[in-house]
């Protein structure tokens, strides 16, 4: 690992950029294509896009006018097919600016607490019973984030404690926080009646079902905004993987700049779970099988994990709704057991390379 | 070997007797009762509810929080449910501890084994189980002759809606015990056999577990005519949730306005007061009179 962490200063020239950032581009669509085709119930494409045509020259965009294969075509399928690309490609992006940021390669968005923070919060509004929607406002989601951001001012203010932000403290309190916040949530399915903890839990394990389109409107400006900032940064991220007293050195003020992309990834994080509940892995693996194949230049490994990472959620969903239709199992499951095993093949096969 | 064991510290000559006070539960494991309990904790609402519904009532020295129907049973001390405590247990002296298979802990059970605490365990599969289950506490508790009466009301209440429903043409039920993600009812749950018994089908027949994670878009291509959701305090589903439903306008159910509710003590609870469920379920499927309008609104 230790290797590739150094080749940082390799030269990345923009025509090698440029193609394998448009050829990933490329198979994105093609995986997200491919991926609508299949479900649980048979949409014959042939009848939908007379329909959806239709639809689009009238305006009348309403579910009577598409029927039944169109709506569970475009508003059941599509719309999860999206937000597990936007759900992988974001943690992958969390995942990849964690890893730099604390310079450890098992920094990922779920060691800090965020994500059970907002699981809390969730959980908390799910035993309560206030359901996942109230007056249009999507209740759940609104919860699941408040809980991430609480997670994640206590951690702020544990670690910060003379001012900055030592690396050590800050994964010290995100395990330890992240214990309490499991732990807390452990104590909310145990006291619920066992048929309402059950579903609890299952959302917990990671579910896709987009809550529509609007809701995938603000997720994907949450990861556009986040994504472009940590951009901007790639060449500085760069630096810091080299050590901070090297980026203090050239003049980069690492306090900051790890605070605010801290507070970034910490907010993407939760808008994520709070939407799709905890669908580990993707956030701590994707990056490093990326860095692996790529080298780990943050102005290439970025946007690339970003595109694997959605590429493999959507994939990894893409199972976990079909194997068993018409059940479906949480797509986290699929994610470790698919991408497990992928990455230690990959790491065998790079070692034996570079031998 | 424990049978006759215990058969000697009881002084009851192990022949005649034995095998009518001996009694296996659902995961095959046999108790001998030499005789009636009369301290019973009860780890499932169900089985509270049978208990007071063949008076035995005063042998429940415990329950779970989640016991609240006949309201005595409220009143008993409580245990916890997926999670009771082994002391508290333990402290309430049971002879006997009655628990569902679903939330059974494995290592809970060895222990109560080794204080030589009989368990028995009741598995709820079919609508069958909840009548053996009736006559097997009947007899354990020497109340078969209410055991037998309880069972045969029931019986007759389900065959008289189920001979009223029958002939009616068949409705598409959606069952929605949680609704993100949604789960629902499969084959292998007796909450499933009693949909069918009232002339119901469920759209998650093709399901191969008994408490499915259903895909949305089998929802949609089978196309429910009737959205069932339980509803209560402690189990069922929120208001705004079942509002949420009415977003898929091509389903059957959302056009003609067909959202019923069904308190979910009634019918996610295998016990005696499934009857009452089930004649929900069934105005519900069918409403009476039969010719009423396509909305499908009771009268």
């Amino acid at each position: 690992m230790r290797g590739q962490w150094q080749r940082t200063g390799a030269i990345l020239s923009s025509r090698r950029w440029g193609l394998i950032l448009s050829g990933l581009l490329l198979a994105s669509l093609g995986v997200v294509l491919l991926c609508s085709r299949f479900g649980a119930a048979l949409v014959p494409w042939g009848d939908v896009f007379p329909a959806l045509v239709h639809a689009l020259k009238t305006g009348e965009w309403d579910q009577s006018s598409i029927g039944t294969s169109g709506v569970i075509l475009m508003q059941v399928r599509l719309p999860r097919v999206l937000m597990g690309f936007l759900v992988g490609g974001s943690l992958a992006a969390v995942g990849v600016t964690l890893q730099a940021l604390l310079r450890n390669p098992l920094a990922d968005p779920y060691v800090l607490g965020v994500s059970s923070g907002a699981a809390l919060g969730a959980a908390v509004t799910m035993l309560l019973g206030i359901g996942t929607t109230m007056a249009l406002l999507p209740v759940l989601p609104l919860c699941g984030f408040a809980g991430g951001l609480l997670a994640l001012v206590v951690i702020y203010r544990l670690a910060q404690s003379q001012g900055r932000l030592p690396i050590h403290s800050l994964l010290l309190a995100g395990v330890i926080l992240n214990a309490i916040l499991t732990a807390l949530i452990m104590f909310i399915t145990s006291i619920m009646e066992p048929n309402r903890s059950a579903g609890l839990m299952a959302w917990l394990m990671g579910s896709l079902i987009a809550p529509g389109y609007p809701a995938l409107g603000v997720l994907a400006g949450y990861a556009v905004f986040v994504l472009a900032i940590v951009m901007q940064k790639a060449q500085m991220l760069n630096v810091l993987t080299l050590g901070e007293e090297t980026a203090r050195s050239l003049g980069i003020d690492t306090e900051r700049m790890k605070k605010q992309l801290f507070v970034l990834t910490a907010l993407l994080t939760g808008a994520v779970v709070s939407v799709s509940g905890m669908i580990g892995f993707v956030g701590m693996v994707v990056p490093h099988a990326v860095r692996l194949v790529l080298g780990s230049d943050h102005r290439l490994l970025l946007p690339a994990s970003v595109l694997v990472g959605g590429m493999f959620l959507v994939a990894a969903d893409t199972i976990a709704r079909t194997l068993f239709a018409p059940a479906e199992i949480p797509v986290g499951i699929v994610t470790a057991l698919i991408g497990g095993p992928f990455f230690l093949y990959l790491l065998l096969w790079r070692k034996d390379r570079m031998l | 070997m424990k049978r006759r064991q215990q058969g000697i510290l009881t002084g009851m000559p192990f022949m005649a007797h034995v095998s009518s006070r001996s009694f296996v539960d659902d995961m095959g494991r046999k108790i001998y009762l030499a005789k009636a309990p009369t301290r019973i904790v009860s780890l499932a609402p169900s089985v509270t509810e049978t208990l007071f519904a063949i008076g035995a009532g005063s042998q429940v020295v415990g329950v779970t929080q989640f016991c609240d129907f006949p309201p005595e049973a409220a009143q008993k001390p409580k245990v916890g449910y997926a999670n009771p405590n082994l002391e508290s247990l333990v402290a309430l002296q049971p002879d006997l501890i009655i628990t569902p298979q679903q939330f059974l802990k494995l290592d809970l059970l060895g222990k109560l084994e080794q204080l030589k605490i009989p368990v028995f365990i009741l598995a709820d599969r079919s609508v069958e189980d909840i009548f053996s289950h009736i006559q097997t506490l009947g007899r354990m508790l020497d109340r078969s002759t209410e055991a037998v009466a309880l069972g045969m009301d029931l019986r007759q209440e389900i065959a008289r809606l189920k001979a009223r429903t029958q002939g009616q043409p068949p409705v598409r039920v959606l069952y929605v015990l949680n609704s993100q993600p949604l789960i629902t009812v499969g084959p292998g749950s007796f909450i499933d056999q009693l949909i069918g018994l009232v002339g119901g089908v469920n759209v998650a027949a093709k399901s191969a577990t008994p408490y499915p994670r259903l895909s949305m878009e089998v929802v949609l291509q089978e196309d429910p005519e009737v959205l069932v959701f339980p509803i209560g305090k402690a189990e069922g589903i929120s208001e705004s949730e079942q509002q949420a439903w009415r977003q898929w306008t091509t389903l059957t159910a959302v056009k003609q306005g067909r959202l019923r509710q069904i308190p979910a003590d009634l019918l996610n609870r295998p016990g005696p007061r499934i009857g009452k469920g089930l004649e929900l379920l069934a105005d519900i499927l069918h409403p009476s009179p039969p010719a009423s309008p396509a909305t499908g609104e009771r009268p």
